[in-house]
C-alpha cells in the first residue's frame, strides 16, 4: 500500500510540474514560443537561385495592407528551383513552411504565403508576384 | 528497494572516485623501441583518385644502427601504374622516389639522393638504397592508368635490411573514380562555341555541323541590358537565350543545367583551393529532372551541373575565367558516364 501512495506521489508531482512549466512557456505545434505580439507583416523578401546566390533585380515592393510581394527577378532565372525568404516581424511565422526548392514558374498562379503572428491570433496571407526582367 | 539498497550508493560512488583518482596518478614510462626493421606508410593525396592524376605515399623506413642497414625498399600496386613513355618527363609516371627529405630553416623540402632510381617492372618499384641509411621516407607516386577506371587498387609497401629482415605494410584498397576530367578549355564567343561533353572538346560552327549529334552546349557572351553575359546554353533552348545565334544544321540537343556556386574543386579550380572534391557520388545522387536547359549570367568560380539530352553523361563545369573584352572563358571539365 506504502509504495502505491509513493508512486502516486511521484505521478502527482510531475504532473504538477508539467503543467506550471506549459502555463509559463506557452508554445505552438512548433515548438515555438507563443507570445503577446498581435504583429503580422513580411518585412523583406528574398529570392535565391538553385546556386544559392540573389535572383532579385531589384528590391521587393511589399504591400503590408494588400498583403503583396511583388519582386522582379533577373532574365534567365531558372523559376522552378528558388529559394524564397521571408523576413517577418518579431514572433511572427510562415505557413506554409519553407523546406526546399519552390517552383514559382507558373506566373499566371501566384504562390500565397500565410504570415502568423506572435499570439498566434492573426494571419494574413501574403500573395508573391513574380515578374521576369525584359 | 529496501532503505539498506540505498546505503550501498556513496560506496559507489566512492569507488568510483578512488578509481578515477588511481588512472589519473598512473606513471608515464618512455616507450622502449622495437629493436628490429619497422615501417610505416600514410597517403598523402586527398580527393578521388581520377584515372591521370597521382595517388601519392609516404612510407617510413627504419632499422637501428646496431642492426644493420637498409638494402632495399618496394611497391607492388595490384594494378601496375601507369609506365613513362618516350618523351615524357621522369616524374610523369608511377615511381618510387630516390630521395628522402629533410625541411630547412626556410621550410623548404631538401632531397638527399639514397638509392638508385626506382625500376618498374610489371607493377613492382624497386630502389636500392646506395648510401649507408638506417631510416628513410620515401615517396611513392602512384599514376592511375585507364584499366583502373571503376576498381579498386592495393598496394604492399616492403623493405629488406642488410640483417637479411623483410618487413611489408598493406595500404588500400582505394577506389579509382570512374569520371573523366578535362582541363583548360577557352571557349569564344560564335567562335569555338559549341561544347561536346561526349568529347569533352569545343568546336566551331563548321565542325559542330560535322558532328551535330555531339553538341550538348552553345558558349555565348552577350552584354545586354538584362543579365546575361556568359552563357552555357543547349541548341534546343528557346531562342530568347541564344540571340544572334544561328545554329548549325540538326545541332539540336537539349542538354539540362544546373547553376552552382562554392562548389571549387580542386582538381578544376588547379592549387588555389583546398579540399572541395566533385566525386562519383556527387554525380550519381544529383536530380536534375527540373532543371532547365540554359545558365545564364555565369561568374568565374562559379559552376554548371550538366545532364546531357541523351542521360548518357553528367559533368560539373567549373568557370575558371571569363573575359568581357575578349569575350570568351576558361573552364574546366568533370564527365561522369551515366551508361
Amino acid at each position: 500500500m506504502k509504495k502505491y501512495a509513493i508512486i502516486n506521489c511521484i505521478l502527482l508531482m510531475t504532473a504538477l510540474v508539467w503543467s506550471s512549466c506549459k502555463k509559463e512557456t506557452p508554445v505552438d505545434e512548433d515548438g515555438l514560443l507563443i507570445t503577446a505580439r498581435a504583429e503580422c507583416y513580411v518585412s523583406n523578401f528574398e529570392l535565391l537561385g538553385a546556386d544559392f546566390q540573389t535572383v532579385r533585380s531589384k528590391a521587393p515592393v511589399i504591400d503590408t495592407v494588400a498583403c503583396t510581394i511583388q519582386q522582379e527577378v533577373l532574365f534567365g532565372t531558372d523559376l522552378k528551383n528558388l529559394w524564397p525568404q521571408f523576413t517577418l516581424v518579431t514572433d511572427a511565422k510562415l505557413d506554409p513552411k519553407i523546406t526546399g526548392k519552390v517552383d514559382f514558374s507558373d506566373l499566371a498562379n501566384p504562390k500565397k504565403y500565410t504570415v502568423v503572428s506572435g499570439n498566434r491570433q492573426v494571419r494574413k496571407t501574403y500573395t508573391v508576384i513574380i515578374t521576369v526582367q525584359k | 528497494m529496501t532503505g539498506k539498497h540505498f546505503s550501498y550508493i556513496p560506496l559507489f560512488f566512492a569507488s568510483l572516485l578512488l578509481m578515477a583518482a588511481c588512472t589519473k596518478n598512473k606513471d608515464y614510462s618512455v616507450p622502449t623501441p622495437k629493436n628490429e626493421l619497422q615501417n610505416d606508410c600514410i597517403k598523402r593525396s586527398l580527393g578521388p583518385n581520377i584515372v591521370g592524376l597521382n595517388i601519392e605515399f609516404a612510407y617510413a623506413i627504419a632499422i637501428p644502427a646496431s642492426k644493420g642497414k637498409l638494402v632495399s625498399a618496394q611497391v607492388v600496386a595490384s594494378i601496375p601504374g601507369l609506365q613513362i613513355k618516350a618523351g615524357d618527363l621522369p616524374n610523369s609516371a608511377t615511381y618510387l622516389q630516390d630521395s628522402s627529405f629533410y625541411t630547412n630553416g626556410s621550410g623548404v623540402d631538401v632531397p638527399v639522393g639514397v638509392g638508385t632510381r626506382s625500376v618498374t617492372k610489371e607493377g613492382v618499384n624497386v630502389t636500392t638504397f646506395t648510401k649507408d641509411t638506417n631510416a628513410v621516407t620515401l615517396r611513392y607516386f602512384y599514376r592511375i592508368p585507364e584499366e583502373a577506371r571503376g576498381k579498386t587498387v592495393k598496394f604492399t609497401f616492403s623493405a629488406t635490411s642488410s640483417n637479411g629482415e623483410t618487413v611489408t605494410y598493406e595500404m588500400g584498397p582505394y577506389t579509382i573514380a570512374k569520371m573523366d576530367m578535362k582541363l583548360n578549355l577557352i571557349p569564344t564567343n560564335n567562335d569555338k562555341c559549341y561544347l561536346s561533353i561526349a568529347d569533352m572538346a569545343l568546336y566551331n560552327a563548321t565542325e559542330a555541323a560535322a558532328n551535330p549529334g555531339k553538341i550538348d552546349l552553345v558558349y555565348l557572351y552577350r552584354s545586354l541590358s538584362v543579365q546575361f553575359g556568359h552563357a552555357l546554353v543547349a541548341p534546343a533552348a528557346p531562342k530568347d537565350y541564344l540571340p544572334g545565334v544561328t545554329l548549325p544544321a540538326n545541332v539540336n540537343r537539349d542538354t539540362k543545367l544546373s547553376k552552382a556556386w562554392n562548389v571549387q574543386d580542386f582538381h578544376l579550380a588547379g592549387l588555389k583551393y583546398g579540399t572541395t572534391f566533385v566525386d562519383d557520388p556527387d554525380f550519381e545522387k544529383l536530380d536534375m529532372s527540373t532543371s532547365p536547359d540554359f545558365a545564364l549570367g555565369l561568374k568565374e568560380e562559379a559552376g554548371v551541373w550538366v545532364e546531357t539530352g541523351d542521360g548518357k553523361y553528367r559533368a560539373y563545369i567549373f568557370i575558371n575565367k571569363v573575359d568581357n573584352t575578349g569575350q570568351s572563358a576558361r573552364i574546366s571539365i568533370k564527365r561522369y558516364t551515366l551508361k
